[in-house]
């Protein structure tokens, strides 16, 4: 396929899977401090702030704004033009991308994502915004995954399902590196007895904003503490959040993509990402704790800035 | 619904106050059955559909990413099967004639050295192309997609107000608002026997098929368009999409030893047919304009060596010269010893003394038109202007006589248009698409243009024009045949 209709499909697909974490980790974050008020600390880690942190944008924030509530927050990650890594920009510009690749990806995915960004823009969202931000959140995700079956059940299991699978996954490892980073820090600080059913709030909370209090639930059946919520959204295989699983199915989009197997590799990205695999696949969550769990997302996060190089080179620029 | 109803000019629909031509009757009680507000609704829904499918266009002139639909107006137009027939022939006659004159200019020019066409003319229209002259074209076709603007004067007379031989536009709007109507109106369907118009984009790819370079069988076509930004990306991309081909831009494609190759994601793969949507001027730098950013280097070099296919080919803007077109009348009795079967709006061309004469001094009520401007741009509607433009094109036609033609204002027909809630009198054009492969195809029906500002005859969806669903019918209204029912349903 044009290798500029690839990019586009690629980065639609980052984009909109941005687009829908965002959404998620704002609804999860009001839903907390709405629930455990003291959440709502100073140190910048309150659950709606902290978002600016996880975007890399709290600099621009803080320059663009005079204020730190939590609505100029809200504002600045949801509907601000000029801020990049807003919902409306990142739609916009999924969008965009999708405009140039629409004989690609059919009609209907088309109109999903067109739809979103024209709503976005127009007085409806701004209504539902301002009477209930949850359901606003909730009805950009939807409309996200709804985007996201559309293409499961239409597009033929060619180069264009696999250049949106790796970007989506790609996007999804580099989020999820994100989001534990930025919170990790609060949440594995020793905590006295007293602070311990806050702790679980929070532990709670990010699961729930990985989507992911359900299926730990199910499969940890454990209380909900440290070790078993790394295990799981980093190392689970099975979990379409976790990272090891995000990897794998990079790995295989690319395998599809370029023509390589597991004997050998095709693309440097390929041999990025299978050492990757293989280390999530064989390492231990203890092994995790005692290399540092933030030296060891600092490698996940640079690896897979290494790949997106690679694609770009490989794929892209030719 | 037509109580506010007033008849001017040649109506579509009437015949006289309140009783509607034989063909129209079904349509008018429909529209009576349904009234206004079901009417608003489903013109609503129409626009909608529309809106979400990103069917929109680009205004020009305007700060970037400014994006209209164009006003879909859900009232139909029909044509009877005689009037069809008589457009048919008269668009083949045409584009017959266009396409062995274009030949001819590049060639013989049999027609210059008879003196039908002035030389002059020829060579200094902007859409001449000397890069062209003893070129061979597969099949000597030129014109493989035209679109031919008619207009209906006051006693009903269809006639020829512009030729569109470059790269015309709006035939995915005919095959969408066919779409929508059927969502939005299926039971008017059902009472006329309407031809389809679907099978455009097949013909269409047979027809690029056609043109590939000699010994290439199973030929790799692509559409190549400006880009996203373009008034008419829509378009591109729906074609591309119907025909199942690449929708490319300039930048996707290069030039290797003589021959087109796209960059791909697994290297660079060859192109043999290309479909183009980009005027003459902006395919190739090496060739045309250096600062065109939207082209191809090298791309002219590799059609002279025949080892790409252009649709349409190159050198055709010399056809649709409104300079030109005076002569085209005369071309078909050149060419094909044939009467025309359609006309010509009668046009003054301000390099006879005495056209001239009659120009400057009837401003007023002329329409002038620069020879090499479209839609809508470059023209002044006499009636309708100031006192200050008639000065400056009188000035401007003093200065440059070549550069334009005038034409009596002419009353297009009306046809009822739903605006503010009811049915009015609006002024219509038709844009049929006619694809010369093998042999010439007329899609049945067009785009149906129309003025939505009152009395306005500016039909330009650059100048607020919207566009109607063209009905052509069949000679009779036939009946749905029954399909047989599949057996029921597996169940516990």
């Amino acid at each position: 396929m044009l290798s500029r209709v690839a990019e586009n499909l690629y980065w639609m697909s980052r984009y909109l899977e941005r687009a829908e974490n965002v959404a998620r980790l704002l609804d999860i974050g009001l839903y907390l401090e709405l629930d455990a008020p003291s959440l709502s600390v100073e140190d910048g880690s309150a659950p709606v702030e902290i978002a600016l942190e996880i975007l890399g944008c709290r600099e621009p924030f803080q320059a663009a704004r005079s204020t730190r509530e939590r609505s100029a927050v809200l504002d600045f990650l949801t509907f601000d033009r000029s801020n990049p890594q807003s919902i409306l920009s990142m739609i916009a510009r999924a969008r965009e991308n999708a405009r140039g690749a629409q004989e690609s990806l059919g009609v209907d995915a088309w109109i999903e994502v067109n739809r979103l960004y024209l709503y976005l823009c127009g007085p409806r969202a701004q209504k539902r915004y301002r009477s209930s931000p949850s359901s606003f959140y909730t009805r950009i995700k939807q409309s996200c995954i709804l985007f996201d079956g559309l293409l499961h059940n239409t597009l033929p299991r060619d180069e264009v399902y696999h250049f949106v699978q790796l970007g989506r996954y790609l996007e999804r490892v580099d989020v999820m590196g994100r989001i534990l980073h930025a919170k990790c820090l609060a949440l594995t600080q020793g905590t006295a007895d007293a602070d311990l059913a806050l702790q679980i709030v929070r532990w709670t909370g990010l699961l729930r904003s990985c989507s992911a209090y359900a299926a730990f639930l199910r499969v940890e059946r454990d209380r909900v503490e440290p070790v078993g919520v790394i295990r799981f959204l980093v190392l689970n295989p099975d979990f379409p959040r976790a990272i090891r699983f995000c990897v794998a199915r990079c790995r295989e989009s690319l395998q599809e993509i370029a023509g390589g197997d597991d004997d050998e590799y095709a693309s440097e990205a390929e041999r990025l990402l299978g050492r990757l695999d293989g280390e999530l696949r064989y390492i231990d969550v203890g092994e995790i704790f005692e290399r540092g769990l933030v030296p060891f997302l600092d490698g996940v996060k640079a690896t897979s800035y290494k790949v997106g190089e690679e694609i770009k080179h490989s794929f892209f620029l030719t | 619904m037509f109580g506010r109803y007033r008849l001017a000019a040649y109506d579509e629909m009437f015949a006289s106050a309140g009783v509607p031509r034989p063909h129209y009757a079904a349509l008018h009680e429909r529209l009576i059955e349904l009234g206004p507000d079901e009417l608003e609704r489903r013109d609503k829904v129409a626009d909608l559909t529309m809106r979400q499918q990103g069917i929109t266009f680009t205004v020009y002139g305007r700060d970037q990413g400014v994006e209209r639909i164009i006003p879909f107006d859900p009232i139909p137009r029909l044509v009877s099967a005689a009037e069809w027939d008589r457009i048919e022939r008269g668009l083949k006659q045409r584009v017959r004639a266009l396409n062995l004159f274009i030949h001819d200019v590049y060639h013989k020019r049999h027609i210059l050295k008879d003196r039908v066409v002035p030389a002059d003319l020829v060579f200094g229209a902007s859409g001449y192309r000397r890069e062209c002259v003893g070129l061979a074209v597969p099949r000597d076709v030129y014109v493989h997609v035209s679109g031919i603007d008619l207009i209906r004067d006051a006693g009903g007379e269809f006639l020829v107000l512009e030729d569109n031989c470059r790269t015309p536009s709006g035939v995915s709007y005919v095959l969408k608002n066919r779409q929508v109507m059927k969502q939005v109106f299926p039971l008017l369907f059902e009472q006329y026997n309407v031809r389809p118009v679907d099978d455009y984009t097949d013909t269409l790819l047979a027809v690029l098929r056609a043109i590939a370079p000699p010994g290439c069988d199973d030929p790799t076509i692509v559409v190549l368009t400006p880009g996203i930004y373009n008034s008419a990306y829509y378009e591109h991309s729906f074609l591309a999409r119907q025909m199942g081909v690449e929708l490319v831009e300039g930048r996707d494609l290069v030039l290797d030893r003589g021959q087109i190759f796209r960059r791909t994601t697994r290297g660079l793969e060859r192109v043999d047919v290309i479909y183009r949507r980009i005027d003459d001027d902006f395919l190739d730098p090496l060739a045309f304009r250096p600062d065109s950013m939207l082209g191809v280097a090298g791309l002219i070099g590799a059609y002279h060596a025949g080892n790409v296919g252009l649709a349409n080919a190159l050198g055709t803007g010399v056809a649709d010269d409104k300079g030109i077109y005076p002569f085209v009348p005369d071309m078909i009795r050149f060419y094909l010893r044939e009467d025309p079967i359609l006309g010509n709006v009668e046009t003054f061309r301000p390099l006879i003394p005495a056209h001239r004469s009659h120009i400057l001094a009837n401003l007023e009520s002329l329409v002038v038109k620069s020879v090499d401007a479209s839609g809508g741009y470059g023209m002044m509607i006499g009636p309708a202007s100031t006192h200050a433009q008639r000065e400056e094109f009188a000035r401007k036609i003093t200065a440059n006589p070549r550069g334009y033609i005038a034409q009596p204002t002419i009353s297009l027909s009306r046809h009822p248009t739903f605006v503010q809630g009811h049915l009015d009198g609006r002024h219509i054009d038709l844009r049929p698409f006619v694809l010369y492969g093998e042999e010439i195809t007329v899609m049945p029906g067009g785009l149906t243009r129309v003025a939505l500002p009152e009395g306005s005859l500016v039909v330009n969806s650059s100048q607020g024009g919207g566009t109607k669903d063209t009905w052509v019918l069949h000679e009779t209204a036939g009946r749905p045949t029954p399909i047989a029912a599949p057996g029921p349903f597996a169940r516990n």
